[in-house]
């Protein structure tokens, strides 16, 4: 019994490590930003000095000439909408269609997603760069957002269908009686019954497209066009050793997704046992 | 136009028309010949042409794939990428397995541990590795900081040398990483019944029996599948690689996507990237494809 309490205590001991590992640079992202340059310099791990809510407002604007994350963060917004209304509407569509075949075509259309998932993004990525010159689609946050939700379709596509294979079809044949076709059934009773995991599916969809990076990087050159993540790389060489606002960036670019989790972090974590992945 | 008024039943009894499913499907399909299949030929095409950016493409044959297999950069960039994809699987998997370990032992909290554990898994690849490339920074880095506070020295420029730079990035990406493979064998930990370990407790298996001969083989497929996700995503680690050293010092970190950016939007030699880009997904695929085939082969036999 003795023995059991003491492995227990390890255990704590343990979990408590991780947690403050886990949250150790959130909390020094939060207050280094408030901290100015030189204090950072003198002594990292101290919090005496100044308090410089400025940085936040050089973060904000940017550096002189530059551009900054009021910039930014309207851009990354416009790719998140996009991509995930694109992403969940034609998803469902054909998670719920396909669902309704025999399983043995199921399966076989099912393989076009899944192999999808392993295709690489550097497979793919100069074609982008092709296809968004050709067509004068550079710099353009809503093209890159229509690409996106193409690449979030397999998963989406996978985790809808594994809901929708299990949806009571009891409520289909009532619909059908009442003289519903397939289309109004979807839309008025198979919709507002999934909504769950409709926002699951969305969730982890802009939990990847806030962070996405490399096709952006490639896709989105000028300073205008650019999301969160390439513009904290921006960020980084034009703020070159001035850490304040580089740091002041990096609070404004975790603090919305922190708090879309502690909002819906069930909704999520539900989303990733439905076998939702990152790419 | 038989097709047109075929129909098949559905898995629930009911009638479906087929040009219904393909009319539903079409928006998503089309996306999909967009954004992967299109691209997939393309770059292939371009992997047997010349195209300096602009301008039409111009067909040269294997000579692309010829100049790769030749190049020292290459063989360089390729060892790299795989001490640097198992290097970061195996640290990633193993850390998961303890966390879902830790997180599924019925104490209290374990809820909560959960819930923050998933915390790096939503932060923005390029923000981790901004914050965890200055803290590593002799003097002025958090990390550099907490080493001289313990009497290491605070002075190391862990990024700055070709023996360690690797390495920090391994250690970022199981920082960011992990969440993730953890929170999948947390759930299949959890979907393990109660009665196995307790027909293992009174067979009198202890604690890290009761972990290699039933929770391992019975969490296997999901274990699998984690495993190969990780190669294959790590194998493709541009971001964090990209924001941190950008394939320094000395190219000590130039893993593939790297490479391929560089040869490719650098230096404006696209054919040459294209052709890493098939070669390297060929490599992926293939073992995404053996690693998932036998998975799925091992389930099927269970």
């Amino acid at each position: 019994m003795s023995a059991a309490r003491v492995s227990n205590g390890a255990w704590t001991a343990l979990k408590l490590g991780i947690t403050a590992l886990v949250i150790l640079p959130f909390v020094f992202i939060l207050l280094l930003s408030f901290r100015s340059m030189a204090d950072i310099y003198r002594n990292p791990l101290g919090f005496t000095g100044n308090w410089v809510p400025g940085n936040f407002v050089r973060a904000w604007n940017g550096p002189p000439g530059g551009t900054g994350f009021s910039n930014y963060f309207v851009n990354s917004v416009l790719v998140v909408l996009v991509a995930v209304v694109i992403a969940a509407l034609f998803g469902a569509l054909a998670a719920y269609f396909v669902s309704l075949l025999p399983a043995r075509w199921r399966s076989r259309v099912l393989m076009i997603p899944l192999i999808a998932t392993i295709v690489p993004t550097i497979a793919l990525l100069i074609p982008f760069f092709q296809m968004f010159s050709a067509w004068g689609l550079m710099n353009s946050p809503v093209a890159v957002g229509v690409l996106y939700a193409g690449l979030c379709l397999p998963m989406t596509v996978l985790i809808l269908h594994a809901f929708f294979v299990d949806f009571p079809g009891e409520l289909r044949e009532a619909a059908a009686l009442d003289g519903l076709g397939h289309v109004r059934t979807f839309f008025t009773i198979v919709v507002p019954l999934s909504k769950p995991s409709l926002l699951a599916v969305s969730l982890l969809n802009l939990i990847w497209v806030w962070g996405e990076t490399q096709v952006a990087i490639v896709l989105l050159q000028k300073a205008t066009s650019q999301t969160i993540p390439v513009g904290v790389l921006t960020f980084q060489s034009s703020f070159m050793s001035d850490l304040g606002p580089i740091f002041a960036g990096l609070s404004l670019a975790t603090v919305p997704v922190l708090i879309v989790y502690f909002v819906f972090n069930k909704t999520i974590s539900r989303g990733v046992s439905m076998g939702g992945t990152f790419r | 136009m038989t097709a047109v008024s075929r129909t098949v039943s559905g898995g629930a009894g009911m009638q479906v028309r087929v040009r219904l499913v393909l009319l539903a499907a079409l928006p998503a399909l089309l996306l999909l010949l967009v954004v992967f299949a299109y691209p997939i030929v393309q770059t292939v095409q371009l992997s047997l042409s010349e195209w300096r950016g602009f301008g039409p493409m111009e067909w040269t044959g294997l000579d692309n794939y010829a100049d790769v297999l030749s190049s020292d950069a290459f063989w360089d960039a390729l060892r790299n990428t795989v001490v640097f994809a198992l290097g970061a699987t195996i640290c990633i998997v193993a850390a998961a397995l303890l966390l879902a370990v830790a997180a599924t032992r019925g104490q209290r909290f374990d809820p909560a541990f959960r819930a923050i554990w998933f915390l790096p898994a939503i932060v923005p690849g390029t923000a981790a590795a901004v914050f965890w490339s200055i803290s590593v920074q002799p003097q002025s880095g958090v990390v550099n900081a907490v080493l001289g506070f313990l009497g290491l020295g605070n002075g190391h420029a862990w990024l700055a040398s070709p023996e360690t730079a690797l390495w920090v990035i391994v250690g970022v990406a199981a920082w960011t990483s992990t969440a993730f493979p953890f929170l999948l064998l947390a759930g299949a930990i959890d979907r393990v019944p109660a009665e196995v370990y307790e027909a293992a407790r009174i067979d009198g298996a202890g604690d890290a029996q009761q972990f290699w001969y039933f929770t391992i083989p019975l969490i296997r497929p999901v274990l699998t599948m984690v495993v190969a996700l990780q190669l294959i995503w790590n194998f493709n680690a541009f971001t964090l690689v990209w924001a941190m050293t950008k394939g320094g010092p000395a190219g000590s970190t130039t893993i593939l996507p790297v490479l391929l950016y560089q040869e490719g939007f650098k230096n404006g030699d696209f054919g040459t990237a294209a052709a890493m880009g098939v070669i390297s997904s060929a490599l992926l695929i293939a073992l995404g494809a053996v690693t998932l085939r036998g998975s799925a082969s091992r389930a099927a036999g269970e």
